[in-house]
């Protein structure tokens, strides 16, 4: 993964690392207290790479990660706070495209949508008529 | 493509999710700064519109524009945008030319009559009758009107259509003038600089797209997500402009040091811009961060206000009167500067 290329003056901690620990930690009380999800921009601020370091290592690892292989990577993983997300939507070359941190049950990118289980529930549809039974009947032989 | 299927079945008949537009979504919300929540809103807007179609017309240009655009920041993600706009006519990208080029202008103009998108890169002499610059036996005046003339709204593309930019610079000898001058009967975005930065150009499109309205604009007629703040507002030497440490020439211990590059002609306080955020080449960079200041490509007749290395201070035209007689004297003059900035900011709102 690639990182922005720094000036000698853009490295450094700046403190934004705690700054932005505050701001998730008043999110994930909404979401404990009224389940409110919220979402916080990484790129808009200007964070070191030191202060990327700095919150990815208090934030740590939590049980789930993902992958989404879709117009370039997307990465997806719990912290080691329930409820706190890391998602890192990449372009090609591994360019980081958008990065957020995501203080939700689970993270949209990851939900499968409406229209895509309709089309998907068509299509299996489809899939069992042209096969025919005995198509089936070969496959469980088989196995 | 089949244009009459919306942009959601057109990628599920590829096999694509619909979360590519969560992703693209996500993505162009944080350009615009937007609420989170609007990305799913965008997402959905992107997934049931159909492909726009779009007729970009270059005048007095570089093509610098068009290097930009094809340059845009995440090529996997940027160029979906060509997939959810049906560029039908653009000098540099078509294959056809000659008298195909101009049917398929025509054919775009009669097929989509009412709803397509004119994008427009240069500026149009008008002095002579136009005769400056000419496409297909047509001054530029001439098919720009001919253009609009039922098209949904109009997207200025760079400074030279967005504000007249070098073509409009002392002594103007074609008479050029931008877009907005030309076209008053609907909806004008400039979205300028020298060239524009790519994702706010896309940014815009996709904006459009999702939600079939124009994003909100400043008193110049700019998206205001993209040209809200000033370079200054968003630099990371701000802290030196603070504090009065400024580089006094581009080889001094201030300059190496990466100190404010106020004392050596830096535009950013006056310039409204993203540059300074989104960055360039990949977001790898941006002038400011490369050593030089800001030349204030965003703002009207940037060509012309006194020079490029002279501090705002010393006086450069318009700029002058926006940041008044505020002196290079350290911490005073951020103050001075700031509380400046802001009366303008509050005053452009009021006037958008």
């Amino acid at each position: 993964m690639k990182r922005d290329a720094q000036a000698p003056c853009m490295t450094g901690q700046t403190g934004m690392a705690h700054a932005v620990m505050n701001e998730i930690a008043a999110h994930l009380e909404k979401l404990a207290g009224r389940g409110e999800a919220a979402s916080i921009d990484l790129r808009s601020l200007p964070m070191t790479d030191m202060d990327r370091e700095q919150l990815e290592m208090v934030l740590g690892q939590g049980e789930v990660s993902a992958v989404i292989e879709l117009a370039g990577l997307t990465e997806v993983r719990e912290t080691a706070f329930s409820g706190v997300w890391w998602v890192r939507h990449m372009g090609q070359d591994e360019q980081v495209a958008y990065e957020e941190i995501a203080i939700t049950r689970i993270p949209e990118i990851l939900k499968t949508q409406l229209d895509d289980i309709d089309m998907a529930s068509r299509r299996i549809q489809q899939v069992i008529e042209s096969s025919g039974r005995n198509e089936f009947e070969k496959e469980a032989s088989n196995g | 493509m089949a244009d009459h299927q919306t942009l959601g079945e057109v990628l599920s008949s590829r096999g694509i999710s619909r979360r590519v537009f969560l992703k693209y979504a996500s993505y162009t919300a944080s350009l615009m700064a937007l609420p989170p929540a609007a990305s799913t809103a965008i997402a959905q807007g992107l997934a049931k519109a159909r492909r726009q179609s779009v007729i970009w017309l270059s005048f007095q240009e570089c093509t610098g524009c068009t290097e930009s655009i094809t340059r845009a920041h995440s090529p996997s993600l940027e160029d979906l945008i060509f997939d959810f706009i049906s560029l039908d006519y653009h000098h540099t990208l078509q294959s056809v030319s000659g008298h195909a080029a101009e049917q398929a202008r025509k054919a775009a103009m009669e097929e989509n009559a009412g709803n397509y998108i004119v994008v427009v890169d240069g500026s149009v002499p008008v002095k002579d009758n136009g005769i400056y610059s000419t496409i297909a036996g047509m001054t530029n005046l001439q098919m720009l009107e001919e253009t609009t003339s039922n098209a949904l709204a109009v997207i200025s593309v760079g400074s030279c259509a967005a504000f007249g930019g070098i073509p409009y610079a002392n002594p103007n000898p074609t008479g050029a003038v931008p877009i907005s001058e030309i076209v008053t009967d609907k909806p004008v975005i400039n979205i300028p600089g020298c060239p524009p930065i790519p994702e706010a150009m896309t940014g815009t499109i996709s904006y459009f797209l999702s939600f079939g309205a124009v994003p909100e604009l400043d008193h110049l007629g700019r998206p205001t997500a993209f040209f809200g703040e000033t370079i200054h507002d968003r630099c990371y030497r701000r802290p030196f402009y603070e504090r009065g440490m400024f580089a006094k020439s581009f080889d001094d211990q201030g300059a190496r040091k990466g100190w404010c590059l106020y004392e050596v002609g830096c535009k950013g306080p006056v310039t409204y811009n993203a540059c300074a955020t989104l960055k360039w080449n990949a977001g790898v960079s941006f002038p400011i961060q490369s050593g030089h200041g800001c030349l204030g490509c965003s703002e009207p007749e940037f060509w012309d206000r006194g020079g490029f290395y002279k501090p705002i201070s010393t006086g450069i035209g318009d700029a002058t009167r926006l940041i008044g007689g505020a002196a290079v004297a350290g911490a005073a003059v951020g103050a001075t500067s700031a509380a400046m900035m802001r009366h303008r900011k509050k005053k452009a709102m009021q006037e958008g």
